[in-house]
């Protein structure tokens, strides 16, 4: 069956550079599925493939049986509801207070005049606020999102994540750019929309002991193609030296 | 030889080594050169013709002496233009066919996809004889720089000329105060002038900011081609000074502050929608990366990813729009586009300098309270 249906993904950007090499996997309903490789492997693209913000070359991208790859622009929008996505850098609108950060979540199910003008309805603002007390930032509600930390803007996004309520989330790299303690309470969020909301969840990881902490299932990207798919407790010395090269060491985070 | 293999071998293929992406890369890399090597030619055809035609002009003037400025002065024609148009692209030519030539240098070194393939000579471009051509060809410019200009020092410090000197800054320095109150009255209009076509202007150019702005017009051939269309159309604009536009709309709405307001209001937009695009193509990608993932269309994308992040910017620039077009204004009214330069042309044009004196002395206090009160606002905003 399959939730998530990737085949033969493939990306050239213009400069020559192949980003994806013809990649194909499932993704079943409710999994947590980390995605590994080093740097410039193709994570960040795949992730970007699937909701179009990077058009594929070829290949195509089948969630829940509609063809994304093949959605004319309007129809493309109305599916991107159904997809969240995380950012490594947040992405916030900086200027803008955290609660209407939240409420740009549900963007796509407001009328255009009606979001330009700001007036979002009563129970949108309700809804925003359900969200913030998810992630434990309520009483910053007011608060312009330039004004928090790293951790806590990573969870206004993914407050506006939940605001929008998807099926499928994409996470891309979103603790790469956090500390320690701080990466884990992000994880722990993306963890509670996997299984209390049963979101299905793509994450980019560059930490092993996240993957095997968090994830359901794994699959690694070497220079654009699969290297690897399997459970998080297969990636031996041996699968970390051919994802990561020879010279690679892990190191971890607690 | 067989082309797919000369193909395969490439190393700026990339990592796959699927031969479908590295033929239709390498097929690429094929017709950039082609393009390239055309642009080469142009440009090389360019730096022939002018170094040709100025060593020309230059041997004209030395030999022949500047025509005196009451006779008319003479040209070589048509039939020598295209005379020397014709040596130069030959000449380019052959020089196009090094791959040394400051052409393909440039067009090579400037080019995404060809740049890998650039001629890097030993010791450095500039040591080989096409860098020395070059170098000569700037010498040239400035011999011609000096005949063109028709530098005279003498003239500069001759007695009679600094008397002049001396006649005319005199009178600037002892400004006729009665005029006063006409002058206060006519700098008030000088400023509306500049209010009225910066209010107009903003959201004119607000609005089409956003349709100039590469980022955000990039997505399909459609948009792309309104992106052209604005931003061929604002530099076509933003390149006839303000001046000139003046001159234009006294003659389309006669002489007076109304004629000053539009000339200052096109080339406003003009500038204003250069300096806003460029501001909307410097934003950070993300915000837009993230509304746009959650299925918002364009509109709220702009409004909520791009609108806040340029806010400020546009505040600043419309500040330092107003600031230069009072500036402007009192230039402008030289023509006749109304404001207090229309006082001053008429002052000068009777030789009345203490009068002028006066008149220097407000638009400078003016310029001078505006210029520091618009970098404390725009300081203050930042």
């Amino acid at each position: 069956m399959g939730f998530l249906k990737v085949e033969g993904l493939t990306k050239v950007y213009d400069n020559g550079v192949v980003a994806l090499d013809n990649v194909s996997f499932t993704v079943e309903r409710g999994e947590f599925l980390g995605v590994i490789g080093l740097s410039g492997s193709g994570k960040s693209t795949l992730l970007r493939c699937v909701n179009r913000l990077v058009e594929p070359s070829s290949g195509r991208v089948i969630l829940d049986g509609i063809d994304v790859t093949a959605l004319d622009v309007p129809s493309l929008r109305a599916e991107r509801r159904r997809i969240g996505m995380v950012f490594q850098h947040f992405n916030l609108v900086k200027r803008k207070s955290v609660l209407v950060n939240v409420l740009t979540g549900s963007l796509a199910r407001q009328g255009t005049i009606a979001s330009v003008l700001g007036s979002f309805s009563a129970e949108d603002r309700a809804k925003a606020m359900q969200c913030l007390e998810i992630v434990g930032l309520a009483d910053r509600a007011r608060v312009r999102a330039s004004e928090l930390s790293g951790g806590q803007q990573q969870r206004v996004a993914i407050a506006r994540s939940l605001m929008q309520g998807p099926d499928l989330l994409l996470a891309d790299e979103p603790v790469a750019s956090l500390d320690p303690a701080t990466s884990h309470s992000v994880m722990d969020h993306l963890e509670r929309a996997n299984k209390e909301l049963g979101q299905t969840i793509l994450c980019n990881l560059h930490f092993l002991s996240l993957v095997r902490r968090y994830t359901t299932r794994v699959i690694a990207l070497k220079g654009g193609e699969l290297a690897f798919e399997g459970r998080p407790e297969e990636i031996d010395e041996d699968w970390f030296k051919r994802i990561y090269g020879e010279q690679a060491r892990e190191v971890g985070i607690e | 030889m067989k082309e797919s293999e000369t193909e395969t071998t490439k190393p700026a293929a990339g990592a796959s080594d699927r031969p479908t992406t590295a033929v239709t890369f390498a097929a690429r890399i094929e017709r950039a050169a082609r393009g390239a090597r055309v642009r080469a030619v142009l440009l090389d055809f360019l730096l022939v013709w002018y170094a040709v035609g100025g060593g020309l002009f230059w041997a004209r003037w030395t030999f022949n002496g500047p025509a005196p400025p009451w006779e008319r002065p003479e040209s070589i024609g048509s039939s020598g233009h295209l005379v020397l148009a014709a040596v130069a692209l030959v000449l380019a030519l052959l020089w196009s066919r090094s791959r040394l030539s400051p052409g393909r240098m440039i067009t090579w070194s400037t080019h995404p996809l060809l740049k890998a393939d650039a001629p890097r000579p030993e010791g450095g471009w500039w040591r080989t004889v096409h860098g020395i051509l070059v170098l000569a060809i700037l010498a040239e410019t400035v011999a011609l720089g000096w005949k063109i200009t028709e530098i005279d020092l003498v003239s500069l410090f001759s007695s009679e000329g600094l008397a002049g000197a001396g006649r005319i800054f005199g009178a600037l320095f002892r400004p006729e105060f009665g005029i006063l109150p006409l002058v206060l009255e006519k700098m008030i209009e000088t400023i509306y002038i500049a209010l009225v076509a910066t209010v107009v202007a903003v959201p004119i150019a607000f609005l089409l900011s956003f349709f100039g702005a590469k980022n955000l017009m990039s997505g399909n051939r459609r948009s792309l081609a309104v992106y052209g269309a604005v931003r061929f159309s604002t530099n076509l604009m933003r390149s006839i000074e303000p001046v000139l536009w003046a001159i234009i709309f006294t003659v389309w709405v006669s002489f007076g502050p109304f004629a000053g307001m539009l000339a200052l209001l096109v080339h406003s937009v003009a500038s204003l929608v250069k300096l806003y695009s460029e501001q909307v193509e410097s934003i950070d990608a993300g915000p837009v990366e993230a509304i746009e993932a959650t299925g918002a269309n364009r509109v709220q994308m702009v409004w909520y990813a791009v609108v806040p992040q340029i806010v400020l910017p546009y505040l600043g620039f419309t500040i330092y729009r107003w600031d230069i077009n009072v500036r402007m204004a009192t230039i402008i009214g030289l023509v006749g586009g109304g404001g207090v330069g229309e006082l001053l042309m008429q002052y000068l044009g009777l030789a009345k300098y203490g009068e002028v004196g006066m008149i220097v002395v407000v638009i400078t206090a003016v310029v001078w309270a505006l210029d520091y009160a618009s970098a404390k606002v725009r300081e203050a905003i930042a």
